[in-house]
C-alpha cells in the first residue's frame, strides 16, 4: 500500500518550485558552521533550543517610518499580547539595565531583541546606542533586530559593526499594487508618500537591503504576515525572491486582526487565516522546513521563554533596586549554559538514535495524526489542560513525530469568561484544536473533557511529565493498535 | 504662528527627531511644540515635518486650530466605520 509520504507533498503544490522549498536539513547545511551553530541553539529559530534558552526584547524603538494596515500605533493596551504592543518605552539606558538584570535572573536568556514597538532603525540613536552598550558590557549575549526595511541600506554599515546574531525584515509584497493594499504611506525624504508610489519606494528599499545584509554576511530572516484575499497567493513568489537573494529563513505569520484593535483591518472586518490555511501556505512556502513554526509573534517587550512573558518581574521600579554584578553573572551564566549545552546534546543523540530504531522497525501503514500538547518547556508534557494558554501542534505519522505550529488558546480575551460574541473561552480553545484528533496535557478537568470529546479530540493526562515526542509516539501507536487510523478520512488534511 | 500637538498624541516619538526647529519635546501626558521655536518649517520643508510622519489623525494642529491629518486620511478608514465599529464595541 502507498502512503502519503508527508515530506513529499508541498514540493508538488503549485506555485512553490522544489529550487525555493529545501527541508531544514538543506537550508541548514548550505550555512557556514558558523552560522549554523548560532542558529541550532537560537530559541527563535532551533524547535528543541527553544525549549531550554530564551529571548527577550526591548522597547527602546517607539517611532515608525511607515504605516500599516495591521497595526495601531496606540501601543499601550495591556490585554493584548502581539508585535507592535508595549506598556513601557525604555531609554538606551534603561534597556541595558533591564536585558542584565533579567540575563543575571533567567540565566537561560541568551537572545537580546529590538523589534519596537515602532521601527528600531527608524530610531537609529536609540538602537544603536542600546546595541553598542551591550556588545561591550555583556558580549555574551546575542543581539538581532527587525525591521520593515525602509531605512535598512542606511544603516547596514553600522549593523555590521556591532555583535548582531541576524536581522529580521518584514517583507510581505514584492509587488508595489499589492503593498498599496497593505501599506497606505511611508515616510521618505521629508516626505509623506502615500499609495503604490510609496509601496514600491518601500519595496525596493527591502529588496536592497536584504541584498547589502547578505553581501556583509549578516544572516536574514524574512517574516510575512499572511492577509487573506491580499497577499496569500502572492507569499510563495515573495519567497521565492527572498531566498533566491540569499534570506536562510522565510517565516510566514497569521494576520491578528481584531475590531477592538482599531487597525484598518480590524475596523474593516479583514479576517486572519485559518490554521488550516496558514499550515498550507507555510507548508507550501517552507517546505518541510519547520525551525520557525514555533514562532509566538511575541510582544515587543516580550521577556522569557518563547510563548511565556515575564515582564512584570523586570519594570522599571523593580530593575531600580536591583544590584546587579554582571561579570558574575557571566561565570554563572557561563556554567549553565554548558549544562544546557550537554543536555541538548544528549536529548539530540537520543532522538536521532529513537528515529533510526523507528526507521529499523517494521512500519506502521497509519495516516498521519495532528496533537496538540500542553506544556510550558523543557520538552515534557507538563501543563494542565485548563492553563494551558497555547498548544504546540505535533504530527504523529509511521515516519515518526514532528512539530507542526503552536495555536493561542484564548487568543486575546483578557481573562474574562466570555468573548464579545458569546462564546466561551473554553470554546474558543476547542476551537483553535480544529484538526488535532488528541490533546496531551497534565490533566483535563470534566466539563473540557466532555466538550473535547464531542469536537472529536481525544483528551489525554496520561503522560504527564513525560517527554513530548515518546508521548505522542506512544498515543499514535495506541491508537493505531485500536484501529482508529485504518480510515483514510482525515488524512486529507494531514497531507495537504 | 506655530503647530500644536494635542491630547491624541500617543507619544511615538515620531515627530521629535525630525522638526528642523527642535521645536518638539517629550512632556506629560504628551509630547509638545514650543511655540516660540516652531517655525512651521519655512524655509526648511515645504510641508510641517511632524505633521507628515505623526501616525495619529487628528493630533496635529495648525495656527487656526484645524487638523492637519483629519480622520480617514492616514488610516484609510472611513470616518463612519470607525464610529460604527466604536458603537458596535461599546455595546458589548
Ligand atoms: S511644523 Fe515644523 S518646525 Fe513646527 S514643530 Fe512641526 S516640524 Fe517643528
Ligand atoms: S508623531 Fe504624533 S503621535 Fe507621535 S509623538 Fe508626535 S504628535 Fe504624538
Amino acid at each position: 500500500m502507498q502512503l502519503p509520504v508527508l515530506n513529499d507533498a508541498p514540493t508538488s503544490k503549485s506555485g512553490c518550485e522544489a529550487s525555493s522549498c529545501g527541508t531544514t536539513e538543506n537550508q541548514m547545511d548550505s550555512l557556514p558552521d558558523s552560522i549554523r551553530e548560532k542558529v541550532q541553539n537560537h530559541p527563535c529559530y532551533s524547535e528543541d533550543a527553544h525549549h531550554y534558552f530564551a529571548r527577550m526584547h526591548v522597547a527602546v524603538a517607539p517611532a515608525c517610518n511607515i504605516q500599516c494596515h495591521y497595526c495601531n500605533r496606540k501601543y499601550d493596551c495591556s490585554n493584548e499580547s502581539r508585535p507592535g504592543v508595549v506598556s513601557e518605552v525604555l531609554t538606551p539606558d534603561q534597556a541595558v539595565k533591564k536585558t542584565m538584570a533579567v540575563a543575571t535572573n533567567i540565566p537561560q536568556m541568551t537572545v537580546l531583541g529590538i523589534a519596537g514597538p515602532g521601527d528600531p532603525l527608524a530610531n537609529p540613536e536609540r538602537t544603536f546606542e542600546t546595541f553598542r552598550r551591550l556588545s561591550l558590557e555583556a558580549p555574551d549575549i546575542k543581539l538581532c533586530v527587525s525591521t520593515n526595511g525602509l531605512a535598512l541600506p542606511d544603516a547596514v554599515e553600522e549593523l555590521s559593526k556591532h555583535n548582531i546574531d541576524h536581522v529580521t525584515i518584514t517583507i510581505n509584497c514584492v509587488d508595489p499594487e499589492i503593498g498599496a493594499k497593505i501599506y497606505p504611506w511611508i515616510f521618505w525624504n521629508n516626505k509623506r508618500i502615500k499609495g503604490v508610489k510609496g509601496a514600491k519606494i518601500l519595496i525596493e528599499q527591502q529588496q536592497k537591503g536584504l541584498e547589502m545584509l547578505i553581501a556583509k554576511g549578516i544572516l536574514v530572516k524574512v517574516n510575512s504576515v499572511m492577509i487573506p484575499g491580499v497577499n496569500d497567493q502572492h507569499l510563495a513568489e515573495v519567497s521565492k525572491v527572498v531566498k533566491a537573494k540569499g534570506a536562510f529563513l522565510h517565516n510566514v505569520m497569521p494576520l491578528i486582526s481584531e475590531p477592538e484593535h482599531g487597525t484598518f483591518y480590524g475596523v474593516m472586518g479583514q479576517r486572519g487565516p485559518t490554521p488550516d490555511e496558514l499550515q498550507d501556505l507555510q507548508d507550501s512556502c517552507s517546505g518541510d522546513m519547520n525551525m520557525m513554526r514555533h514562532c509566538r509573534q511575541c510582544r515587543a517587550d516580550a521577556v522569557g521563554m518563547l510563548g511565556e512573558d515575564r515582564g512584570d518581574e523586570f519594570s522599571l521600579d523593580k530593575i531600580a533596586d536591583m544590584d546587579i554584578d554582571y561579570p558574575a553573572a557571566m561565570e554563572k551564566r557561563k556554567v549553565i549554559h554548558q549544562a544546557i549545552q550537554e543536555e541538548m546534546d544528549s536529548k539530540r543523540l537520543e532522538k536521532s538514535t529513537k528515529a533510526a530504531q523507528l526507521k529499523a522497525a517494521a512500519k506502521l501503514t497509519t495516516r498521519p495524526v495532528l496533537m496538540a500538547v500542553a506544556t510550558s518547556g523543557q520538552g515534557v508534557i507538563n501543563v494542565h489542560f485548563g492553563h494551558a494558554k497555547e498548544f504546540l501542534i505535533y504530527e504523529a505519522s509511521p515516519d515518526g513525530v514532528r512539530f507542526i505550529s503552536h495555536r493561542k488558546a484564548d487568543q486575546y480575551c483578557g481573562g474574562d469568561t466570555s468573548c464579545g460574541d458569546g462564546e466561551s473561552v473554553l470554546q474558543v480553545t476547542v476551537r483553535a484544536l480544529a484538526g488535532c484528533e488528541a490533546v496531551l496535557c497534565s490533566k483535563v478537568g470534566y466539563e473540557p473533557w466532555e466538550m473535547l470529546e464531542n469536537a472529536g479530540i481525544m483528551p489525554n493526562g496520561e503522560h504527564a511529565m513525560e517527554f513530548i515526542e515518546e508521548a505522542v509516539m506512544a498515543v499514535y501507536k495506541e491508537m493505531a493498535a485500536a484501529g482508529k487510523l485504518d480510515d483514510k478520512q482525515k488524512a486529507v488534511r494531514a497531507s495537504a | 504662528m506655530a503647530v500644536k500637538i494635542i491630547e491624541s498624541c500617543v507619544n511615538c516619538f515620531a515627530c521629535e527627531p525630525v522638526c528642523p526647529s527642535k521645536a518638539i519635546y517629550e512632556a506629560k501626558p504628551h509630547f509638545l511644540v514650543d511655540p516660540k521655536k516652531c517655525t512651521e518649517c519655512e524655509g526648511d520643508f515645504p510641508v510641517f515635518q511632524c505633521a507628515s510622519i505623526c501616525p495619529i489623525e487628528g493630533a496635529i494642529l495648525d495656527s487656526l486650530g484645524m487638523e492637519i491629518n483629519p480622520p480617514g486620511s492616514l488610516t484609510g478608514i472611513p470616518p463612519e466605520k470607525m464610529a460604527e465599529a466604536m458603537r458596535e464595541l461599546q455595546s458589548h
